[in-house]
């Protein structure tokens, strides 16, 4: 992204530098890893707090006849143990913690993004990069990996990678050798399809809408009109995609822990 | 040809083909689903959730062509 900024003379360009990083507090790099504090680490933690607050607040004034944030509360709280986990069935109901903070972290994390902001505050969206995203999918790939061994061992885990019982026996080394790899390389997929999916949906949906209002920086207030409305519509449907993101991330993470469950089924 | 000009160019023809794919698959997805809907109304819940995964899975092809033009215009 540097190499175009140092052009300038895009205008589109500049407007996308709100993708970028920037450190809030400096902390020298310890080895490959960088841990200083950048606006996407503080927009993170502003995520979580608000996700925290709802349910803490919630749980605080509980009441026999739930009104307002207590509704929104337990409305999530059915969706997660209801309609995401309820189809793993009885032995992944403790999974509803996971399933419930993903989906609401992330639900959150993008509206966030949404919200217009001053410069000043470095806008960001959490779920706009990429080791964001990748650092939730692989809390999912190991909670399932974990499962995998835990529940099955190591040998009816790695068994359950391998030819389904009844090939010809003299196919059996071919096909297990096949069906190893292709299962051992789709466990990595997962985590990475997750995570480029919330990252690719997210990051699209948002440069659709710089591109627009880059548009009117290009090219004069005669756009104004047609860019503005488009970006209006656009920002409409994006809330529906961070409902439907978070969605997609809880049921296809509750769908890999369940697969894991039941391997060799 | 400029090597900046191929990136660029590389990065569309990506996002272009990728595309094609899963419009076909969602198009075929989407009809799926609304024939079963209306065949049998009382099991929309299920075909939503069904129709929704598949959606997300069709739906990631091309954004891993997203992911690769994003790298080939801003990294490469």
């Amino acid at each position: 992204m540097y190499l175009l900024e140092e052009a300038g003379a895009n205008k589109i360009v500049e407007a996308m530098a709100e993708m970028n990083d920037r450190a809030v507090v400096s902390i020298p790099k310890i080895g490959p890893f960088d841990f200083s504090i950048t606006n996407t680490v503080l927009y993170m933690w502003f995520g979580a707090a608000v996700v925290f607050i709802i349910f803490f607040i919630a749980a605080k004034r509980m009441k026999k006849s739930p009104e307002g944030l207590q509704t929104t509360a337990e409305i999530l709280l059915n969706f997660a143990t209801g309609h995401l986990t309820g189809q793993i069935g009885e032995k992944g109901k403790k999974y509803y913690y996971l399933i419930l903070t993903l989906f609401s972290y992330i639900m959150v994390t993008n509206l966030i993004g949404l919200i217009p902001k001053p410069s000043q505050i470095m806008p960001t969206t959490p779920t706009a990069n990429i080791n964001v995203t990748f650092g939730l999918a692989i809390v999912v790939f190991f909670v399932t990996q974990f499962q995998g061994f835990k529940r099955h061992g190591f040998r009816k885990y790695v068994g359950s990678w391998l030819a389904p019982p009844g090939v010809p026996k003299a196919m059996k080394p071919v096909l297990n050798a096949i069906f190893f790899v292709v299962h051992f390389m789709g466990e990595f997929f997962k985590p990475l399809s997750l995570a480029v999916r919330l990252y690719g949906n997210i990051v699209a949906g948002h440069l659709i809408i710089l591109v627009m209002l880059g548009l009117i920086l290009q090219y004069g207030i005669a756009l104004v009109v047609p860019a503005g409305a488009f970006v209006v519509i656009m920002l409409v449907f994006e809330v529906f995609v961070a409902f439907i993101q978070a969605y997609i991330f809880s049921i296809l993470s509750v769908v890999y822990i369940e697969s894991a469950i039941y391997a060799g089924h | 040809m400029d090597a900046d000009a191929a990136k660029f160019l590389a990065a569309g023809i990506a996002m272009g083909f990728a595309t094609i794919g899963p419009g076909i698959g969602i198009g075929l997805l989407t009809s799926g689903a609304t024939q079963a809907i209306a065949r049998q109304p009382e099991a929309s819940g299920e075909v939503r959730t069904v129709f929704i995964i598949g959606l997300a899975l069709a739906e990631a092809l091309a954004l891993y062509a997203f992911v690769i033009a994003i790298i080939l215009i801003f990294v490469a």
